[in-house]
């Protein structure tokens, strides 16, 4: 198959694939890590999941597809975090998972050095709806993957694959947020309002971010209670803003929360936009280097105030 | 259920005339868990607090809300009270229905229903409120006294010779402040120096005093009874312990001709200088901006002709750590000038006065050097153009003071005095001279002040004229004052020799650096604030921290030195005990659900939060948790808005006692 | 004489969360001066505006203020140095946010007023009160608390039946 303007060359994922099975196996075997977080194929066909290899043999397992949507940093915090304790973990990891994984170390959660970090060049993942028989297109591709800046993950100890040129994507996610932007406040409370609203609070968007790593949620607290934990409208829109608050400067936009929620509430979008103000108004940006202080845990004497009387 | 006890005080009329305190009651009676609800005229009276302790015991009472004026004025006193009828002070709180709703609303429903609602309020929050135990911490009993004019002067001999520590720090080379440029003094008429100089060798001699001199305020950390202060030790050039005060580098300078700033630019002093003969330490100190060898490296004549070996030209500034457990501030004052003012600054100069052009326009503080025996005249008036003895001088009150359309509404208190005291230091070293005053009013409170200003105009011949100068200009070697007398309601004319300007009393410039330092707040002029008008005028609202002197507002000596010793007294009440019991609004971590982000370390302002690693019997690391030193922590509560899990919270302000509030409205 | 009270439709509830050192103390200086503003205000107090967590103003609003005041020290004047700088930025992002979901900014004020502007303290309260009274109730936050979940609604006819069948 050749790649034509359209569409993305699956040849690209085949090559990564060898490079981090190779990769993972000579990690494994020096003992210079004690477990792979990577991605191995799926039980249906065109699907892949999340796994931890601890066996050299089993490196052949590991692939990388334009199905390895999952952000593997989650694996180190939360999910399994408990393979921490075995010794020096490699992770694979792609352009937007590594942003989570310099994110948890300026948050204390990770220490660079107990990371092996295998960089994969990724010219993109599937979106959530995408039929996974078909190479990625823009019929196909991720929304966060269109205005992609990290195709070839920096900082890493090892990046494998080579990227190739990419097709045109439309810009979706930056589309949309223009679109809300130059809505009147009352009609962007009702889209809000809409979306909110169909929210079951199944929390499957925390559960999957890399960032919600609190041992308990402000949003489960009952003495007092901030937020209210019923499925009704006005609990569910404060649990948003909360959300959206407390991911300001720090989420780096693997948009997990959009792709894992089960009523497609547009959750990256809130992302994206505090993401936005953060930067236009403290020149800060999620997940490029390990940062001490977050936008939010400093300042500046002279930060803006004009709207402030 | 709780038992909470609603008091409601009518402050005599303050709070009853506006709101229906009887129905503020009965209303707060209704609320469920109030046990008791009454009203009282002063609820701060002895027999107003007797009541309260009276019905806590027949109540059962677990809780009070007191409404009456702001918990900044009563606060303390009630929960005073609470803890002596048994119960937690920090149950006990206030509802402003005075500061906050009588006395700024007029319609009684509208102020009544928003007392009641105050008073709800208040209710939602005692409920949640936790008992607290006030933290105790260790005072270090050394006090540090910030500038060397007589105010810092008279605080730091006071707590010295009461047998405590003190660092004095002075800015200048030497201390004495603005006392040391005075001539004669008022209402006594006594020599200055006379007075100031033998308390400036105390201080050099007190064997509890050590005194930096050249010295700045770099950084305050810390809390009352533990402060730690950074002294920037400007680099003198000169080496104290090896200097003996000669006095020969100065004589043999080359560098002579530097205006002498002590002397407000009217002689010249070299580049190697004491700013007075009578300084202390009597140590020179180099002017690395005039002198030659720091300009090009051509001199070193000091170094040649110092025995001792004194003088170092590499000397940098030294920065010195002391420990201290109270701090005086007394930063004095500056002259206000008719100059030109920066871009932004709210205060004008007075370009009808010729923007201080004129050299026969002289201010107070210039007018004391000509006047002074040690002054660059040796106290004979001359004017500074030609050198002439004026024959007319013209003193003009209130420039700058009182005068809102050039940005200072304040008096400044000391120049109706030293005005009739110029006019008399005047006659008598001029006796054929006449002296004028323009004036607005004549404030002269204060011991013997009236009599004094009486007998200027009644024994030594000035003339007061009513009215405000409004143009002075040079015509010839006059300067001509256009002024008018409001009692004859004519405008009025003098060719005057000289002229002196009684300028306004300000705070000294990089006054809001300081107080920015150390904490402590200060007003629109940037006179520091005291924390109370009338009962609280030495201390600061941060605690440990008093004022003494013209910082915080224009003074005179006597109340200078008394204010200080004011000052010097709350000092040592503070170092009498050996350990201070501090309000327990410190911030705690909830252990079982931090996760150690670490958000809290960030935004610490006090740097009180640290890592705690939680191990095992067998020591090894579980995890690691925030932990906050209660010693340390501020009591901001930055932290417990930053952490996203709350599981740091500041006691006294918990989410629960804030979301109560919440909830009633 | 006292002026004549004004009968206004609505009369908003502003709650106004401050600092105790500089705004607080501010309008305690408002109070002493004897100076009027609107009886809409009500004051929670806390130590310091860095002690304002953004959740205590969504939560202001679900429970029924029409609008929401948040005041402290001037920069540099903090009494714990820092802690305004760190609530300005928090709620400069908070703002954004408030406003990215369509809440009206103008019902959401922020000021500095220090311990000697009694002054400012009522203009602040004044024109908040103004500004919210002219805006009306804060409805949509209130609208919320009031609906039901989207699961509740029943809204097909099969669903009537079935609700119709339980027993």
């Amino acid at each position: 198959m050749t790649n034509s303007a359209q569409t993305i060359d699956p040849a690209l994922y085949a090559a990564v694939t060898d490079a981090v099975r190779a990769e993972a196996r000579k990690v494994l075997e020096s003992g210079a890590v004690a477990a792979v977080v990577g991605w191995q194929a799926g039980r249906r066909a065109g699907t892949a999941m999340p796994t931890i290899v601890t066996d050299p043999a089993k490196a052949a397992d590991l692939i990388f597809s334009p199905a390895c949507v999952n952000n593997l940093a989650l694996y180190l915090t939360k999910a399994k975090k408990e393979v921490r304790g075995k010794g020096k973990i490699a992770i694979v990891a792609k352009g937007c998972d590594l942003k989570a994984l310099v994110g948890l170390m300026g948050e204390n959660q990770l220490k660079r050095e107990e990371l092996h970090i295998i960089g994969v060049v990724c010219a993109g993942v599937q979106g959530a709806a995408a039929d996974r028989s078909l190479p990625l297109s823009e019929a196909t591709i991720a929304g966060k993957c269109r205005e992609c800046t990290v195709h070839t993950p920096e900082n890493t100890d090892v990046t494998v694959g080579t990227l190739t040129e990419l097709p045109h994507f439309t810009p979706t996610e930056s589309a949309e947020l223009a679109r809300l932007e130059a809505m009147t406040p009352a009609e962007r409370w009702s889209f809000w309002k809409e979306h909110f609203s169909r929210c079951i609070r199944c929390y499957a968007c925390r559960q999957v971010c890399p960032f919600c790593y609190c041992e308990q949620c402000l949003c489960d607290r009952n003495r007092p209670q901030a937020v209210e934990t019923t499925p009704r409208p006005a609990g569910n829109m404060a649990w948003h803003i909360v959300r959206a608050m407390h991911l300001a400067g720090r989420c780096a936009g693997c948009a997990e929360c959009e792709r894992a929620c089960p009523m497609d509430i547009p959750l990256n979008l809130l992302n994206r936009k505090m993401a936005r103000e953060l930067k236009e108004l403290y020149g800060h940006e999620a997940g490029f280097k390990p940062k001490e202080k977050g936008p939010l845990a400093e300042y500046r004497e002279d930060d803006d105030q004009s709207f402030i009387k | 259920m709780s038992r909470i006890g609603v008091f409601v005080c009518h402050c005599g009329e303050n709070i009853s005339r506006t709101v229906d305190v009887e129905k503020v009651a009965a209303e707060a009676a209704r609320i469920p868990g109030v046990a008791y609800a009454t009203d009282y005229k002063y609820m701060c009276s002895d027999p107003g607090q007797g009541l309260l302790k009276k019905a806590v015991a027949e109540h059962k009472l677990d809780g009070i809300v007191v409404a009456a004026c702001s918990p900044r004025m009563h606060e303390k006193t009630f929960r005073n009270a609470a803890k002596s009828a048994g119960l937690n002070p920090f149950l006990c709180e206030m509802a402003n229905i005075r500061e906050h709703c009588s006395w700024v609303h007029e319609d009684r429903e509208e102020a009544t229903e928003k007392a009641s609602a105050i008073v709800e309020m208040m209710v939602a929050r005692v409920k949640k409120d936790r008992k607290l135990v006030p933290i105790t911490v260790p005072v270090t009993k050394r006090a540090l006294v910030i500038g060397g004019g007589i105010a810092g002067i008279q605080a730091a001999l006071d707590i010295a010779d009461a047998g405590h520590r003190v660092v004095l720090v002075e800015r200048e080379p030497s201390i004495g402040g603005h006392m040391a440029q005075l001539s004669e003094t008022f209402p006594t008429l006594d020599c200055s120096q006379c007075i100031m100089t033998p308390k400036m060798v105390d201080v050099a001699n007190h064997p509890n005093i050590t005194l930096h001199t050249y010295s700045e305020i770099e950084a305050v950390e810390g809390y009352i009874g533990n402060f730690q202060i950074t002294v920037r030790k400007k680099a003198r050039s000169v080496i104290e312990e090896k200097c003996t005060g000669c006095g020969v580098c100065s004589a043999k300078c080359p560098q002579k001709k530097i205006p002498n700033t002590f002397d407000k630019n009217l002689g010249f002093r070299p580049a190697i200088y004491v700013p007075f003969p009578q300084a202390v330490p009597n140590t020179p100190v180099i002017d690395r901006e005039h002198c030659t060898r720091f300009i090009n490296g051509k001199c070193g004549v000091c170094q040649k002709v110092c025995g001792p070996g004194a003088i170092d030209y590499e000397q940098e500034d030294r920065l010195i750590v002391e420990p201290v457990g109270a701090i005086v501030v007394a930063t004095g004052f500056e002259l206000y000038s008719i100059s030109e003012k920066p871009k932004g600054s709210p205060i004008k100069g007075y370009g009808e006065f010729g923007h201080g052009t004129i050299p026969d326009v002289i201010d107070g503080l210039t007018f004391e050097r000509l006047a002074s025996a040690s002054g660059p005249t040796g106290g004979k008036i001359i004017r500074p153009s030609d050198g002439k003895e004026p024959k007319q001088v013209v003193f003009v009150q209130c420039v700058g003071s009182r005068a809102r359309e050039k940005g200072i509404s304040y008096c400044s208190k000391i120049c109706c005095m030293y005005t009739a005291k110029h006019t008399m230091l005047y006659k008598h070293k001029v006796h054929d001279g006449q002296a004028y005053v323009f004036f607005m009013d004549a404030r002269t409170p204060g011991k013997s002040y009236d009599e004094f200003w009486r007998r200027a105009i009644e024994e030594e011949e000035a003339v007061y004229i009513r009215g405000m100068v409004s143009r002075l200009y040079q015509k010839g070697d006059k300067v001509v004052v256009m002024g008018s007398d409001v009692h004859v309601g004519v405008q009025v004319e003098i060719e005057a020799d000289l002229v002196v300007l009684a300028t306004a009393v300000q705070p000294r410039a990089g006054a809001d650096t300081l107080a920015q330092k150390l904490g402590i707040s200060y007003d629109s002029y940037h006179f520091y604030s005291e924390a109370h008008a009338k009962l609280k005028p030495v201390e600061c609202a941060t605690a440990g921290i008093y004022l003494a002197g013209a910082c915080q507002g224009p003074k005179d000596i006597p109340d200078t030195v008394s204010q200080a010793s004011a000052a010097a007294a709350k000092v040592m009440t503070l170092f009498a005990r050996d350990e201070l019991e501090r309000e327990p609004i410190v911030a705690k971590v909830n252990e079982r659900n931090c996760v150690a982000c670490l958000y809290c370390k960030k935004v610490c302002p006090y740097g009180a939060v640290e890592e705690k690693e939680i191990r095992d019997r067998q020591g090894n690391l579980i995890r690691v948790v925030a932990y906050v030193n209660p010693g340390v922590c501020g009591g901001c509560g930055t932290c417990q808005a930053s952490c996203p899990s709350k599981s740091v919270e500041l006691d006294g302000y918990t989410d629960e006692q804030i979301m109560a509030m919440i909830e009633t409205l | 004489m006292h002026a004549h009270k004004e009968n206004h439709d609505f009369e908003p509830k502003i709650i106004a969360f401050v600092c105790t050192w500089c705004t607080y103390a501010g309008a305690d200086l408002a109070g002493t001066s004897r100076m009027q503003y609107p009886a809409n205000t009500r004051v929670v107090k806390f130590p310091c505006t860095g002690r304002i967590d953004p959740v205590f103003i969504l939560r202001a609003f679900q429970k029924g203020a029409d609008g929401v005041l948040v005041s402290g020290c001037h920069p540099g004047d903090c009494h714990y140095m820092a802690g305004n700088f760190h609530a300005r930025r928090r709620f400069a992002a908070f703002r954004a946010l408030l406003d990215f979901i369509g809440v009206d900014l103008q019902r959401l004020q922020f000021s500095w007023v220090s311990a000697a502007e009694g002054g400012k303290w009522v203009e602040v309260a004044t024109e908040l009160t103004e500004r919210v009274r002219a805006l009306g109730p804060m409805r949509e936050f209130k609208e919320l608390e009031a609906e039901e979940q989207w699961s509740g609604v029943i809204d097909t006819p099969e669903l009537q039946e079935a609700y119709n069948n339980i027993p």
